[in-house]
């Protein structure tokens, strides 16, 4: 990691940045949710206005994740851990997702 | 000793330890806050109500996003500060961050103090009530009961073996004073008799469980004996023979024995004790007031002026003549979603089951829905140039601000307006900034029987899932935070000395510090927009 006094006070204009970004993105997200022009889909909250705020929220926390938490610049292992998180964290939505395939509900998925 | 691979990196990783120890606990937070999030998915997926859409006042969570954010700044300035070697710096930047940390559970808590103050109420015909529940009978007590049941009480019956002192505790002093007396003489096996018409108490009722308990035991301890002598005396002259099989005609080993120790009870009928198992007790004046708690019991019938049983959950059962239960709500929220929803299910029309409803025999109730009805329209009529139309939440739901805009304005006015005019007289963000706020505004208020009441309570997790996972995750985000404070507080008033001696050992606990702090704050990232604004 790039830590040196040099390499870092030439960071601190980006920390200044990035925490300016997040603060509009916050304001962005609750405008789109609140401003009935800036509301894309059908009117109140509906599937476009999920994938609209999540994916700024995204936008956001990997700003964090990057710059703050420096993953920009880590050593392989880092990945490795918080990679292996996430990915669990997913399967674990994987798995809750089954639920969908109801054999009741979804009587073709398992044969009748 | 010295610690290895504090500042400098293990050759196999790559990494000192302490950031190998910290990006492995974030990675288990990373799944425990991934199950939770998904816990919300699918709950919200399969929920059997209208789900509270954007139901929480933005403004706190918005707030507390922005100090949030800005306390992620200040922390790694702090850490900036620490490789540069300017302490003050440090000190000045770590303190915004800690209080920001103290901020943000201020914010938290006035948001969590005003869902705890404010009353739901689902009636019987599913129409969702929200508001300020008042003190019962019109008693401007504020620490009078707002929910309690009520009952006349002609008996009440104490299950000796259930009885528990936590619930005598606080019925006892209700039982004397409403003159609670036995119904009938009380002979123990040990002697002692109690006349018909002794007061209760706690000693009466102590000794007659003891004495219930003994004799139970002991009659117990007989039966025990009498069976294995029975089945010691038969089972030789069946031999072979299993319990089910037939021995005696049609009768099974089993019966056969059975019979047997009957007629060796009969024999040993002077060592059975007599057992009371429980112990009536009428009021001497005929009937007693009794109040309890819907938390602590349930009650039968709850139509005043019926005959109903408070059944605590001791197993005491009081049976009288139900008493006015009925909840005086000032109502700020009105949902008729879950009516329509059920009304959908049983094929009913969803308009003539919202119009019969209960809540709308009030007539100021009306007078708001009916004003309600005339905005939703001109909504229609604007949205219709869009192409879109009104959603269920603007059709069915009536909210605070709308109650409270509206309160002064006759709906003949309303008719000549438009539709942004009358958005306009609605109350602002800052006015409700954490929930309605009725110190300031007078809601209608509402006499709720108790018979119409389906489900009551205040907005904690118990009243439906939403609540349930939001008080989850904000509480355990919440833990995290006051953590992450305490950590950073402990570099900020005990990091002197470190790091005059080995700053380099300082900055890396900062930075570790730093980078729980950052998730902390990127959990928060997509909680506001999914529980505030989804």
């Amino acid at each position: 990691m790039a830590d040196s006094p040099e390499a870092i006070k030439k960071h601190i204009k980006l920390y200044t940045l990035i925490g300016a970004v997040l603060f509009v993105c916050t304001l962005l997200t609750v405008a789109v949710a609140k401003f009935e022009f800036l509301d894309f889909g059908q009117r109140g909250f509906d599937s476009v206005d999920a994938i609209i705020g999540l994916l700024i929220a995204t936008f956001k926390a990997t700003l964090v994740a990057l710059i703050f938490m420096h993953l920009n610049h880590e050593k392989k292992m880092v990945y490795w851990l918080f990679g292996m998180g996430l990915f669990f964290a997913f399967c674990l939505m994987a798995i809750f997702a089954f639920a969908f395939s109801d054999p009741i509900e979804f009587q073709a998925f398992f044969g009748r | 000793m010295e610690i290895p691979f504090v500042v400098e990196p293990r050759k196999d990783t790559g990494l000192n330890n302490s950031k190998i120890g910290i990006w492995l606990f974030l990675a288990s937070e990373v799944m425990l806050f991934g199950g939770l999030f998904s816990g919300y998915i699918f709950l919200r997926i399969y929920a059997d109500y209208p789900w509270p859409e954007r139901t929480l006042p933005v403004l706190p969570g918005l707030i507390n996003t922005f100090i949030l954010i800005g306390s992620s700044v200040t922390v790694v300035f702090a850490w900036v500060s620490l490789k540069l070697g300017q302490w003050r710096k440090f000190q000045v930047y770590m303190a915004i961050t800690i209080v920001c940390a103290a901020l943000f559970m201020v914010l938290k808590g006035i948001e969590y103090n005003a869902k705890f103050a404010h009353q739901a109420i689902r009636l019987d015909d599913y129409t969702v009530v929200e508001g300020h529940a008042h003190p019962q009978g019109g008693s401007h007590d504020y620490h009078a009961p707002k929910k309690n049941f009520n009952i006349s009480a002609e008996s009440v019956q104490i299950n000796l073996s259930r009885v528990d002192d936590a619930y005598y505790e606080v019925m006892g002093k209700q039982y004397a004073d409403g003159g609670m007396v036995l119904a009938s003489k009380l002979t123990l096996n040990d002697g002692d008799v109690f006349e018909k018409g002794t007061a209760i108490s706690k000693e009466l009722i102590d000794q007659a469980k003891v004495d219930y308990l003994a004799a139970a035991a002991n009659n117990s301890e007989i039966d025990i004996e009498l069976g294995r002598e029975a089945w010691a005396a038969l089972k030789p002259k069946f031999p072979g023979k299993r319990y089910y099989e037939a021995v005696e005609g049609s009768k099974t080993l089993s019966e056969v024995v059975s019979a047997y120790t009957k007629e060796l009870k009969k024999q040993r009928k002077e060592d059975y004790q007599t057992t009371t198992p429980n112990l009536t007790f009428v009021p001497n004046t005929g009937s007693a007031s009794i109040t309890v708690n819907p938390y602590w019991g349930k009650l039968s019938n709850p139509k005043e002026g019926d005959k109903g049983t408070l059944k605590l959950k001791d197993e005491t059962l009081i049976s009288g003549v139900t008493a006015d239960s009925s909840i005086a709500l000032a109502i700020d929220g009105i949902d008729f979603r879950h009516t329509v929803m059920k009304a959908e299910e049983k094929g009913i029309d969803p308009a003539a089951a919202v119009a019969n409803s209960w809540l709308l025999k009030d007539e100021k109730i009306n007078k708001i829905w009916k004003k309600h009805e005339l905005i939703t329209s001109k909504l229609k009529v604007l949205l219709e140039e869009d192409d879109r139309e009104p959603t269920e939440n603007d059709i069915y739901r009536i909210n605070w601000q709308e109650i409270a805009g509206l309160q002064e304005t006759d709906i003949a006015d309303l008719e000549a307006m438009d539709y942004h005019d009358i958005l306009a007289l609605y109350p602002g963000d800052i006015e409700g900034f954490a929930g309605p706020d009725h110190k300031k505004i007078h809601y209608p208020e509402v006499i709720v029987p108790r018979e119409q009441v389906r489900f009551e309570s205040v907005f904690s997790p118990r009243w439906n899932t939403y609540y349930a996972t939001y008080f989850t995750i904000t509480g355990l985000h919440g833990l995290h935070v006051i953590a992450g404070a305490l950590v950073l507080a402990y570099y900020l008033f005990f990091g002197r000395k470190m790091f005059e001696q080995r700053p380099e050992w300082l900055a890396n606990r900062v930075e570790v510090g730093g980078l729980f702090w950052h998730f902390v704050d990127l959990v928060w990232i997509f909680l506001f927009p999914i529980l505030y604004l989804m």
